[in-house]
Formats: structure tokens, C-alpha cells, sequence
């Protein structure tokens, strides 16, 4: 004889079960900061002043030397670069000076989004269970990035990045490079400020690991603009193609 | 070892120092310091990333008429500093302060409009 079940309890536990995991994902998150909006580099309470590149010096080893100085070689003086080709800066430029342009976060408890506005460079940062395995991505200039809480900072783990000499901070693509993200004092205007304690190691081209601190401060009032670069390209070719065949472009 | 030691102080002296390095290119060609007024014709105004292109017919007693391209900020920057493409609108004169090309040549980078009431939109103090 089969015994009955009281459908009252199953209901009852599977209620208790789904209500314990619908209420714990959203305090748990609740419980971490938000760093969602919009930031410029520090400046203080004195509002705007000159951008200043985060300090901490970076020692090459001769083979990075020697790969950093070709690229000079090669550039300086000329209108070759990374940005003139619409390509962005890659970590840890990107985190560290993205050319001095604001940058949009937009949080989820599962991921963090930051948007710097120059080149419209975007990181993708995976938080907790979200992150997958670095190995099975493609390096990339911004790298693969996986994040966990301590506390109430986020702790940014960055690896898979290439070997990068068109930046301010030459690295292998053996570096990984650590983020520590929290909310500092805020200004006195209550201004929120907002820092990253940044450790890049670097076994190939670094002779120590280089170590710095960017902040910022919120802009409560500014919306991070899109930053379209190689439609002018597109216009030229189009140009051309028009051109050629007689017709009027009335695209602008 | 001589080689390599001033080879290791001009690279890190490249890596510390050299502003430009955060610009989209170098800015290395234009005189900050001495900037200069330039009145002229728009022929073409491209306000784009990574910089704006700016064209206008100049006409003066050294050279005559000619047609001259300048640069400027991205077009994000160009907003903040307060510059929109309807302040440069084609056929129009405008007067521009720019940082002169240091080899003399025509060109340069915009780093301010001059309303005709001599007031001036912009304070660009270097490349992006």
C-alpha cells in the first residue's frame, strides 16, 4: 500500500526551500558596495585639475627594454599609435589612465562591467562561481578577468592578457595583474571616491612586480559618452566608392 | 655596459616623464607654449575620434591663399571643452587659436575658438 503524502508539506518545503534561495541572493549582494556609476580620475575637492598618471615606477628586464625601445623606435615623433587606430589601451592602461576619459561601472552581483569611454574600451569582470577557466579564453589586450569579495573589497584577478610594447606599461603575456577595488574616504562634499590598489607580476619583462593606486570620483551629474573611432574610416571608403561610380553620398 | 646604462635612463625616463605617451600620438610636433591666433575660412570640420579634422582656407602675405588642415581633440573632448560641430559650420570665418606646428609648416592642434566678442571657448592645453 502506497503511503500518501500530505501535498500541504511538500508545498510547504519546497516554499521554505525556494523562498530560503530567492531571499539569500539578494542579501548577500546587498551586503557587498555598489560601485555602479560614473567616474573621472581623483582631482580632490578642488574639482578639475590636470591629469596626473597613478604613480609607481615600472623596471623592465632587458628583454622588455629592448621590445619597449623597438616600438619607440619605430613611432615616436610619428602618427603611429594604438589610439590613432582605434585600438584601446589594454590593461593596466586602461584601469590606470584610459587617456584621462571618464569610465561608467554597472554592477551585478554576478559581474562587474567596466566602460572606459575612450575607445569605448570595455572590461568584462566575472564574479564568485560566474568566472570560468582563463585557460579556455583567447588572450586579449584587457586579458580574462575573474573577481572575488573579502570583505568589502573586490578582489580583480587579471591574466590572459598578450605581450603588449604600445603601452605605458609594457608586460609578457605572462603577466597577471591584481585589483583591489573599495570605497576610500569620500570628499567633503561626501563625493564618493573610489580606489584600486593594482599589483601587476610580470616573470618575463618586469624586474619587481609594480605596484600603484588609482582613484577616482564620482560624477553624479555625467553620463559616459560612446565613442565611435573608426566610423571615419568608413565615411572615407564610402567616399571613395560613391565618388567612383558618380554618385551623390548623402550619408554623413 | 656604458650603452646600456644610458639606454636604460633614456627608456625610463621615456616611461616616467613623457605625458605623450597617454595621448593617442605624440604631440611632440605642436608648440603648447606658444600658441597662436588663425583666422579662416571652414572648408571642412570632421568632428570624430580619436581627433577632429578641421580645414579652413587661410589667407596671408607670406604664403597666400591656401587650404589648412588641423587637428584637434577627440570629439568627446572637443564637447567638454565646450566645442560643437554648429560653431564651425562650412563657408563660415572663424577664428581659431591653435599650437603651431614647431617646424614651421602650415597646421596645427586647436586648443581654442574665439567668439567675436573675444571671448574664447576652450583651453586645451595638450594632446589627447
Amino acid at each position: 500500500m502506497q503511503k500518501k503524502v500530505p501535498q500541504f508539506r511538500v508545498s510547504t518545503c519546497l516554499g521554505l526551500i525556494v523562498g530560503i534561495l530567492f531571499f539569500s541572493i539578494p542579501v548577500s549582494a546587498a551586503d557587498k558596495p555598489d560601485f555602479s556609476g560614473s567616474w573621472t580620475t581623483y582631482r580632490g575637492s578642488g574639482g578639475a585639475g590636470a591629469f596626473a598618471a597613478p604613480a609607481g615606477e615600472i623596471k623592465l628586464t632587458a628583454e622588455a627594454m629592448k621590445a619597449r625601445q623597438d616600438f619607440i623606435s619605430v613611432t615616436e615623433g610619428t602618427n603611429h599609435g594604438a589610439g590613432n587606430s582605434c585600438v584601446g589601451y589594454g590593461m593596466p592602461a586602461s584601469v590606470l589612465g584610459s587617456g584621462g576619459y571618464p569610465m561608467e561601472l554597472i554592477q551585478r552581483p554576478e559581474q562587474l562591467f567596466s566602460i572606459y569611454e575612450a575607445h569605448n574600451e570595455i572590461r568584462r569582470i566575472y564574479i564568485g562561481d560566474e568566472a570560468e577557466d582563463p585557460s579556455t579564453f583567447f588572450p586579449e589586450r584587457n586579458g580574462y578577468s575573474k573577481a572575488h569579495w573579502e570583505g568589502d573589497r573586490l578582489i580583480v584577478e587579471t591574466s590572459r592578457l598578450k605581450n603588449q610594447v604600445d603601452s605605458r606599461y609594457p608586460h609578457s603575456n605572462q603577466a597577471t595583474i591584481r585589483e583591489e577595488y573599495y570605497f576610500d574616504t569620500p570628499l567633503e562634499d561626501g563625493t564618493r571616491v573610489l580606489a584600486a590598489e593594482l599589483t601587476m607580476i610580470d616573470p618575463l619583462w618586469l624586474e619587481e612586480p609594480f605596484v600603484t593606486t588609482k582613484r577616482w570620483q564620482e560624477l553624479s551629474d555625467y553620463h559616459v559618452m560612446t565613442y565611435e573611432c573608426s566610423e571615419p574610416l568608413w565615411l572615407d571608403e564610402m567616399e571613395m566608392l560613391y565618388k567612383e561610380a558618380g554618385l551623390e553620398m548623402v550619408q554623413e | 655596459m656604458k650603452s646600456f646604462f644610458k639606454y636604460s635612463v633614456t627608456l625610463v625616463s621615456t616611461l616616467l616623464f613623457s605625458a605623450s605617451l597617454y595621448a593617442h600620438h605624440s604631440a611632440a610636433q605642436f608648440d603648447f607654449r606658444n600658441t597662436v591666433l588663425v583666422e579662416g575660412k571652414v572648408m571642412e570640420a570632421r568632428f570624430a575620434n580619436p581627433h577632429m579634422r578641421l580645414v579652413l582656407e587661410v589667407t596671408d602675405d607670406a604664403r597666400g591663399t591656401r587650404d589648412i588642415e588641423f587637428e584637434g581633440h577627440s570629439r568627446n573632448n572637443m564637447r567638454r571643452q565646450g566645442l560643437m560641430p554648429d560653431m564651425f559650420t562650412e563657408g563660415d570665418t572663424v577664428t581659431i587659436r591653435i599650437a603651431p606646428m614647431r617646424n614651421g609648416n602650415d597646421g596645427g592642434y586647436v586648443t581654442a575658438l574665439r567668439t567675436p566678442d573675444g571671448d574664447e571657448i576652450g583651453r586645451v592645453t595638450g594632446a589627447d
